[in-house]
């Protein structure tokens, strides 16, 4: 089974997955945009007891747009976000794909979410997804 | 113009006068850990465009270039919103998400493209570099 370490820019905040995620997906809104700086997010979901973490990290809460609490850890010296817990995902953790620094992660996203509203128009997500928003 | 850059939590923000002078899409490794993202995007103004408000902390890391880079992040959040070139001293590179427009102008350059990820495109006119 593929061991997968996702970690923070300076590498001292490390999210061990074992296993593959059961999800992976892209979301356009800005609240995804200004948490990275990038023009998405890119989440993949773990079952919680198939990750551990390892290092530092500082909690930043945001009440999504249901109402419901998104937990994100950040490492306080560097800034990355490399997961977070939310209510709609209660068993899971998702992380961050871009901290595995891997250009062959796979699976590569099922979903692109606020697609249609918020996503930058140069913007080309090829995966076979489903499209929503 | 003036558009205002902001981080995830609203705490820490970048006021940006005029237009950008380069915008470019990243996909080194290194961007890819600091967005979480599988890119970064950055929008270059000139250094006395930009006027930074709200407390912000530092991380500095050597570039391939072997230059700083020296960046900005919202201590509550973690989003870095801005950062600063020793190779390019005399810009400003602002984080394209944390404007949140979708209408900010698109990228020109898309760099590092060995690292993108297969699943995604830089659909906009850009000039594309290994």
């Amino acid at each position: 089974m593929a061991t997968r370490t996702a970690t923070c820019a300076c590498g001292r905040l490390r999210v061990i997955c074992e296993g593959e995620p059961s999800r992976v997906s892209v979301c356009h809104c800005h609240a995804c945009q200004r948490r990275t700086g990038s023009v998405f997010g890119v989440a993949a979901r773990y079952p919680a007891d198939k990750v551990s973490i390892e290092g530092e990290s500082t909690e930043h809460v945001r009440i999504g747009d249901e109402g419901n609490e998104i937990r994100f850890r950040f490492y306080p010296h560097c800034g990355s976000t490399v997961c977070w817990q939310m209510p709609a995902y209660a068993d899971g953790i998702a992380v961050a794909v871009g901290a595995f620094a891997d250009p062959g992660y796979t699976p590569h996203p099922a979903r692109s979410i606020y697609n249609a509203s918020r996503r930058h128009a140069w913007v080309d997500i090829t995966a076979p997804v489903e499209r929503r928003g | 113009m003036t558009r205002v850059a902001s981080c995830h939590c609203g705490k820490l923000r970048a006021i940006c006068e005029g237009e950008p002078v380069r915008v470019s899409v990243c996909h080194c490794l290194e961007c890819q850990k600091r967005t979480g993202s599988v890119f970064g995007v950055s929008a270059r103004f000139p250094k006395e465009k930009v006027r930074a408000e709200g407390p912000a902390r530092r991380y500095t890391r050597i570039a391939d270039s072997g230059f700083k880079v020296t960046f900005d992040f919202c201590p509550s959040c973690g989003t870095t919103i801005h950062w600063h070139l020793d190779q390019f001293p005399d810009v400003t590179a602002v984080a394209v998400g944390c404007f949140a427009d979708r209408d900010f102008p698109s990228p020109k350059h898309s760099v590092n493209e060995r690292r993108k990820h297969a699943w995604v495109n830089i659909a906009a006119p850009v000039e594309h570099k290994d």
